[in-house]
């Protein structure tokens, strides 16, 4: 168990420095000068390099790549080795804390990813379990046709759609916007019916194409699952249907959904971009597109930092649950 | 009253291809302490007829017909929460494939506890007591601490052995065993049908053995019944079949296996290979294949009736009595030629 | 004897005219572990020093439990798998180390059939492609020809040569066989290594192939390394039949005398083992029932493998010692049996067999 916890996380490092060095060479072959656009259109040449020289961007790109690690190590050898606080740098855009724009943005991407979830799963979980129970019936047939739909359909469609329908015309939610969970800032709506209330019609986008795939899945793996001797053995044994299913179906049914749940909650976690941009929600994707259009690569060096970190926990995660959940799994 | 007793089954499933007969007219029956012998080859209904009569057919593409008396109560049409009381406590089941017959996510202890509970109002720990000391009977070694184990961690026999020991758990009247050894090495057979020997004189129970395996048959059943093409073949008791076989499907069977106790250059051999249950051939389903075939054996199905000489002994085949004595007693005397 | 004795130094009695000759065949998997670098800590010794000769036209039966190194045996002589020790010379060339390229001219000598036909045949191939690939692949033939061949080989094996464009799943399991043994046969091999051909087969159709087999074995003269777990079957087929357990050869004798005088504990706990089909004999006869399973392979037992689960273990002696491969007294001289105690007489009860060891073993010290 140790063993396998160190080799993971030797890989977690190895894999986190590949992933931000791809990330840094490719911002720096975008023929784009920060500098310029950091500094304005009014500036002289002069002003220009004097801004580039404070934002480090005439130095070479692994100097510029080593000063984002060495802002990330929790030590610092600069005048006597001593510990410090690991930060993101600065945005080159507006000179905040990288840091702070990654803390306020996460929390929004995180409602929205944690919520949509629960939301797909409560939708996929009996549906998919009840068609596997009961194929080509017409329940059956309906769920496989909002599959196929929900499967088709864009998020951004969706979501404009609803924000349109339900937001603007019906007048029954927000049509944009994010309110704080722990209360509003500055007078803005708080609290968490607020937040619900809020989130309602960014979780429905999100979810609808996440329970579609799920249902899918779920079905399969159910039938699947059915088919498999244990169960018949169950059967033999004289247990009542409802308990061949929790006890015998679904525990071996919905180990590989794990799997799928965890890797895709990690990668929404760095950034539902289409449901966070329709519905104006200052999170991780959002705040990644307006930092690429601004060529501020601390900022989104910041979100990979954390995309990449969230990934790669989230993997251990599912990994360590599966071996808690499936016997056979063992860590070495 | 028989402790079971099978009259004209039927099971027939409903495919994309059109209705399959699997099962197409079986009658048997067994008394307690009895071992009862289902032979055939792969497609020849032995298995679905006990799935059938344990009603694991899947009921959304089955039609079942016939009547299963078990103690006289029809296993077929009886509520599905009555037959959920007999199985597992009164009938159990054991299956081919130890590999895939145990839940992989529950650890042995687990899975006996559940067979026991589900029948009997006993607490955890008891369960667990009653677990253990059926892991002991059937041989699995420090049963203490591999009852925590997960099927992964046990070797096939061992398996088999933990299945046995679950379908034993309740003290069943009735015991199928579905092919229990087919997936085993030869010494791992051996102890297996031991066991399933020794316990069934401790308990005194039925057993049912389904095997395509001869020398199973001989050894350990009392009564056989051969199957072909979802029919009987031939039924009666073991040494009918093998020291008066009247059926030629039976004699291809006895011809065609290769055995320690005889030499022969060439096996006999059974032309073909078995029909299609969605398009069974006419009259008797074993005439394109038969050796002896006439006109009759084309068109009309022969009946399931006693040989000459012993009303116990069953077979259905249209050829004389004398022509099937004299080519029974040629196969025997072949083989006994051969004998070393 | 006028043939001139070869020297082998795994001690096999060669006249110089075998077909195939393996000695101290070795094949180990290693188990690795580690964080980063992986170290190898153990090997799986799933074949551990066999040696066998082959006259050619003969058929060497193999027998054992699985696990014990039979299937893997067969495919490191077959040279699909690369061997860890030993030499494998066929028609007198040594094949042990040759290259892929270098063993390209004796491939279509030396063919294999395999368990499951369904599984070794490609679903999306016709079965005329199928036979023909390896004609094709060794460029005998003009498509005519090959094509005429094809069909001439399926009549050969039994099948109608009008179904050289139909797909494997429209056949059955007994055809589908006769399919790969087609295949096999295209080239005109020597050798033909059939690994458990006929365990997946209904009894009336193992007969068929059954009989197949040794049609052809008669008919083109072909050599035979005939794998199963079915002794019944083995005993069937073969000239010669060798007994495996755990990686090694612990049985080695003529089919007569190793069904009709079996030395080693672990032969006579197989045969006993097997049901035969006779009520009589069958009720009345006491078998020899092994105790446990077949060990891992991983961490064989000391000294003579079988120890743990021999009947007529002597503490002290068995596990200590090492038996080699000799020939027990009294036996032909190609009789040869790894065991300290090997057995005086066939049949033998369990208790029998254990009086006798009790008897033969040395007083203890």
């Amino acid at each position: 168990m140790l063993r396998y916890l160190v080799r993971r996380i030797l890989w977690a490092v190895l894999l986190f420095v590949v992933v931000t060095l791809i990330a840094f060479v490719l911002f720096f072959l975008i023929p784009a000068n920060p500098a310029q656009l950091a500094c304005g259109k009014a500036c002289t040449q002069q002003d220009v390099q004097r801004v580039a020289h404070a934002l480090g961007t005439d130095r070479p790109v692994y100097t510029q790549y080593g000063w984002f690690l060495g802002r990330l190590m929790p030590v610092s050898f600069k005048g006597g080795p001593h510990l410090k606080k690991p930060n993101l740098g600065r945005s080159f855009v507006n000179r905040r804390d990288v840091d702070s724009v990654v803390a306020e943005a996460a929390p929004v991407t995180a409602s929205l990813v944690f919520g949509a979830m629960i939301l797909w799963m409560l939708i996929a979980l009996p549906v998919g379990i009840l068609s596997a129970l009961r194929p080509r019936s017409l329940l059956d047939r309906a769920s496989m046709t909002g599959v196929l739909i929900g499967i088709s359909l864009h998020p951004v469609f969706i979501g404009l759609m609803l924000s349109f329908l339900i937001g603007y015309e019906a007048h029954l939610t927000p049509i944009a916007g994010y309110a704080n969970f722990f209360g509003g800032l500055y007078g803005a709506p708080g609290g968490p019916i607020q937040w619900a209330y809020h989130l309602i019609l960014p979780w429905i986008t999100l979810a609808i194409l996440n329970a579609a795939i799920y249902v899918r899945m779920i079905r399969a793996n159910v039938m699947e699952t059915m088919n498999e001797d244990f169960v018949r053995t169950a059967r033999a044994k004289g247990a009542p249907e409802f308990r061949v299913m929790r006890a015998h179906i679904l525990r071996n049914a919905l180990l590989p959904i794990v799997t799928m749940l965890g890797m895709d909650v990690a990668a929404a976690l760095g950034g539902a971009i289409f449901t966070e941009t329709v519905f104006g929600l200052n999170g991780l994707g959002y705040n990644a597109i307006q930092a690429i259009g601004n060529y501020d690569s601390p900022t989104v060096m910041g979100i990979i930092v954390f995309a990449t970190t969230a990934i790669i926990v989230m993997n251990l995660i599912v990994d360590l649950l599966y071996a808690w959940i499936d016997p056979r799994i063992r860590l070495v | 009253m028989p402790l079971l007793e099978v009259k004209d089954l039927k099971t027939y499933f409903s495919t994309d291809d059109g209705v399959v007969k699997a099962v197409d007219g079986v009658s048997f029956s067994i008394e307690k302490g009895e071992t009862l012998g289902i032979v055939g080859e792969s497609g020849s209904g032995k298995s679905v007829t006990c799935l059938t009569i344990m009603g694991l057919n899947n009921p959304k593409n089955t039609i079942s017909m016939g009547e299963a008396l078990f103690n006289g109560e029809d296993l077929l049409t009886m509520s599905p929460g009555r037959l959920r009381q007999l199985r597992g406590n009164d009938i159990a089941m054991i299956f081919q494939d130890p590999m895939t017959s145990l839940n992989p996510v529950h650890t042995i202890g687990t899975q006996l506890v559940e067979a026991v509970r589900l029948h009997r109002d006993l607490t955890k720990k008891q369960g667990r007591a009653r677990a253990l000391e059926l892991l002991k009977q059937v041989g699995i070694p420090r049963a203490e601490q591999r009852i925590d184990d997960y099927p992964h961690q046990f070797s096939g026999g061992m398996r088999q052995r933990v299945m046995i020991a679950m379908a034993l758990i309740n003290d069943p009247d009735l015991l199928i065993a579905d092919e229990p050894t087919t997936a085993l090495d030869v010494t791992t057979q051996a102890q297996i049908l031991a066991l399933i020997d020794r316990l069934q004189a401790d308990y005194n129970s039925a057993v049912i053995m389904i095997t395509h395996d001869l020398g199973v048959v001989a050894e350990i059943a009392d009564d056989v019944v051969v199957m072909y093409a979802a029919e009987v073949a031939e039924h009666g008791p073991v040494e009918a079949i093998f020291r008066k076989p009247r059926h030629p499907y039976t004699w291809g069977l006895m011809g065609s296996l290769p055995r320690l106790d005889t030499d022969v250059e060439r096996l006999v051999q059974i032309q073909g290979h078995p029909p299609s249950l969605l398009r069974p051939p006419s009259g008797c389903r074993f005439h394109p294949r038969c050796p002896y075939v006439m006109d009759i054996c084309r068109q009309v199905d022969p009946v399931l009736a006693p040989t000459g000489d012993d009303p116990r002994h069953l077979q259905a085949c249209h050829l004389d009595e004398e022509t099937k004595s004299r080519e029974a007693e040629k196969l025997l005397a072949g083989m006994m030629a051969g004998a070393s | 004897m006028t043939a001139p004795q070869t020297e082998s130094p795994a001690g096999l009695d060669l006249t110089g005219d075998e077909l195939l000759v393996v000695e101290d065949l070795k094949k180990h998997f290693p188990v690795r572990r580690g964080i980063v670098f992986q170290k190898e800590i153990a090997a799986v010794k799933a074949v551990d020093g066999v040696s066998f000769a082959i006259r050619e036209g003969e058929t060497l039966g193999v027998v054992g439990e699985s696990g014990c190194g039979k299937s893997t045996m067969a495919r490191c002589v077959m040279k699909l798998l690369e061997p860890t020790a030993g030499r494998i010379v066929f028609r007198g060339h040594d094949i042990t180390n040759l290259t892929r390229a270098e063993m390209r001219p004796y491939r279509r000598e030396m063919m294999m059939i395999f368990q499951d036909p369904y599984a070794s045949l490609n679903p999306r191939k016709r079965v005329g492609f199928i036979v023909a690939e390896a004609l094709e692949v060794h460029k005998l033939g003009t498509p005519a020809e090959i094509k005429r061949r094809v069909q001439e080989l399926l009549d050969v094996v039994g099948l109608n040569p009008e179904h050289y464009n139909r797909f494997p799943h429209e056949f059955s399991g007994g055809q589908r066989q006769r399919i790969g043994i087609a295949r096999a046969l295209a080239v005109n091999p020597k050798l033909i290594v059939c690994d458990e051909p006929v365990s997946a087969l209904d009894v009336s159709v193992q007969a068929q192939i059954l009989n197949l087999l040794k049609d052809l074995q008669r008919d083109f003269g072909l050599t035979y390394i005939f794998i199963a777990h079915d002794l019944n079957v083995v005993r069937h087929i073969s000239d010669r039949v060798l007994v495996m357990y755990l990686g090694q050869v612990v049985e080695s004798a003529s089919r007569a005398d190793l069904y009709g005088a079996p030395k080693h504990p672990y032969t006579g706990a197989l045969l006993s083992a097997v049901p035969v089909p006779d009520p009589e004999t069958g009720h009345r006869r006491k078998r020899i029932v092994l105790e446990g399973d077949v060990p891992n392979p991983i961490n064989p037992p000391s000294a003579c493998r079988f120890h743990p689960r021999c009947p007529r273990f002597v503490a002290g002696h068995c596990d200590v010692e090492p038996p080699e491969l000799l020939v027990p007294a009294g036996s032909q001289p190609d009789h040869v049996t790894r065991c300290h105690y090997p057995l005086e007489r066939w049949p033998l009860t369990e208790q029998e067999m254990r009086q006798a060891g009790a008897a033969v073993a040395p007083p203890v010290a």
